[in-house]
């Protein structure tokens, strides 16, 4: 891989997190045209979730990557395991909330927490249109 | 001393046995909630399938960083991307159960 490459494939997760507010925030103004207040307020809390989860994600990946290589700044264990623990705690509480407070908007979190997926995949079609504009 | 335990242990054993007597007989018209306990197991499977899948590539992830540190950029986001692609899929499963049980 030659470093020009190198630094595009690096600022991918970056790019994921900039397409998942992009989606996310143009997403929301459509739900909300379409499904109305509650609906659209669900998908903006999923949203939300959505993106702490994927930021939490990656940090336990790096601590984890830190202990594999022995590099960096180690993490404590117990930290590592609990955020990874706590992601599916804040999903499970967001959906019980909003369940409890109107059922229709658990549409919309349910909806909002599959932003990481439309984000990964417009990264995916953004990486094949620069492999064929370089002409690789 | 073990004679006496193992009497006593069967009269509860006994006693576990009688206790369906006593319960409440079917209502009439009353029928199964099938999609209720199939979503109960789907969910447990998609779980369990998901869980078998991130543990194996987190097992190769490390291995291939433990062999190859210099590869930490590529390896760490190929992990990255796979953990979120996977656990998206019990949430596939998840939504699924909401749109058929509600």
């Amino acid at each position: 891989m030659t470093r020009s490459s190198d630094d595009f494939y690096s600022g991918a997760y970056a790019r994921i997190v900039r397409f998942m507010l992009a989606l996310g925030s143009s997403a929301a103004i459509a739900v909300l045209l379409r499904f109305g207040v509650a609906v659209a307020a669900g998908f903006v809390v999923g949203g939300a979730i959505a993106i702490l989860n994927f930021h939490w994600l990656k940090r336990v990946v790096s601590a984890l990557a830190d202990r594999a290589t022995v590099s960096g700044e180690r993490q404590s264990s117990k930290g590592v395991v609990l955020r990874f623990l706590l992601r599916y705690f804040l999903i499970a509480l967001g959906a019980y909330a909003i369940f409890k407070i109107s059922p229709d908007s658990l549409y919309g979190l349910l909806a909002g927490l599959f932003l990481p997926v439309g984000g990964i995949l417009i990264e995916a079609v953004y990486e094949l249109y620069a492999a064929l504009r370089r002409g690789v | 001393m073990r004679r006496t335990l193992s009497f006593i242990f069967m009269a509860l054993a006994v006693m576990c046995f009688a206790v369906p007597v006593f319960a409440q007989g079917e209502a009439a018209g009353s029928v199964t909630n099938w999609v209720a306990i199939t979503s109960g197991f789907a969910m447990a499977i998609a779980s369990a399938v998901c869980g078998i899948g991130q543990s194996k590539a987190t097992a190769a992830a490390c291995e291939g960083l433990a062999r190859n540190p210099a590869a930490r950029p590529g390896i760490q986001l190929a992990l990255i991307l796979g953990l979120a692609l996977i656990e998206s899929l019990a949430l596939y499963t998840l939504v699924i159960i909401f749109a058929k049980v509600k």
